[in-house]
């Protein structure tokens, strides 16, 4: 009975949790990160030697290089260049907008469905060169380089597909 | 009147339990979000860092951020980039002063470039093992609204200062 009394009279303390609890949520404040970062990998063409991870082993290399331009996207190889839809000499995927205005109107999501075809035809190669114009913004090679790594819709349960993963920025055209 | 009120606040002392709740709640959730990460970014209106879908982790390495005012090389300013209006279509652009290049090779850029890469290989010498060896890497964070030619031309000062290896630096979470 006396016990119980004792217990209710005693208030915990707690001043002095309070007071750790005040100084770590600044510190934390300061040392937390909202952004996860990631990173997309590339290596110099020609002037850094061939890495061991981008062995052609078919006879015939595909050299499949994407050319980014202000019109959209043209697909070639070392043998010839895909042609569009129409079948003129225009980029193989055009813009949604003509002109390209901002890095959406940029149709990735058609350059990642006719890899995928190209995909199909070469499944062991895993390389792509990516040739921007000069006046392309750093977002739609972002893009570029996000659409020719995987597709997303074509993939075995959750994961993506993985297409053509090692980028190499070859010098662009003017 | 007075009197009341005064034994009335002297009974009911401060509650601090829902406050402790709160700052609990708080800390677990900081805690969460505490992360040692090798790289960091600070993020600001001349250095907005594109979104991706890759998920490969950054490592530590050279790290050279390109906005649209300067070129840092770890976190040290380098040189300042000017605007421009482009001359096809008019629209604003930024680019690095001709006389601070040599044809792509951006000068200055590449002096700091070579002394890292020299004190890079020095280290590995040293070192036992090769986790200190120099591999060439450079983290680049560079803002989206960048033209290509710039980063072509720092791709370039880059590889003549033997850092062949281009990571760049992408904020993770879906497309954009």
């Amino acid at each position: 009975m006396s016990k119980k009394r004792n217990e209710e009279a005693e208030e915990l303390n707690l001043v002095p949790i309070m007071n750790l609890v005040t100084i770590l949520i600044p510190f934390l404040l300061m040392a937390a990160q909202f952004i996860s970062l990631a990173v997309i990998d590339s290596t110099l063409p020609a002037i850094w030697p061939p890495q061991p991870t981008q062995q052609d082993d078919t006879d015939k290399p595909l050299n499949l290089s994407v050319l980014i331009t202000d019109q959209g996207f043209t697909i070639a190889g070392a043998q010839a260049v895909l042609p569009n839809e129409g079948g003129d000499s225009g980029p193989t995927v055009p813009c949604l907008e003509s002109g390209c205005p901002t890095p959406d109107s940029y149709n990735t999501k058609e350059l990642t469905r006719l890899l995928g075809l190209v995909k199909d035809q070469y499944p062991d190669d895993q390389n792509v060169i990516l040739v921007p114009e000069s006046r392309i913004q750093y977002a739609v090679l972002v893009k570029t380089m996000d659409a020719t790594r995987e597709s997303p819709t074509t993939g075995v349960g959750d994961k993506p597909r993985e297409l053509f993963p090692y980028v190499v920025i070859a010098g662009g055209v003017k | 009147m007075k009197r009341s009120l005064r034994r009335q606040a002297g009974e009911a002392g401060l509650t601090i339990t829902s406050m402790m709740d709160m700052m609990t709640i708080i800390l677990v959730f900081l805690l969460k979000s505490y992360s040692t990460e090798d790289i960091s970014v600070a993020p600001n209106d001349d250095l907005q860092i594109p979104m991706s879908t890759a998920q490969k982790l950054p490592k530590l390495a050279v790290n050279v951020v390109v906005s649209r005012k300067e070129i840092l090389v770890d976190a040290v300013p380098v040189l300042r980039l000017e605007r421009v209006a482009d001359p096809e279509t008019g629209a604003e652009t930024v680019q690095v002063p001709d006389d601070m290049k040599t044809g792509q090779l951006i000068d200055k850029l590449y002096d700091r470039l070579l002394e890292k890469a020299e004190t890079a290989k020095e280290l590995g010498s040293r070192a036992s093992g090769d986790q200190m060896d120099f591999k060439g890497q450079v983290l680049l964070q560079c803002d989206k609204r960048l033209p290509f030619s710039i980063v072509r031309e720092v791709m370039y000062t880059a590889g003549q200062a033997q850092f062949g290896e281009f990571r760049f630096v992408v904020i993770k979470g879906g497309e954009g």
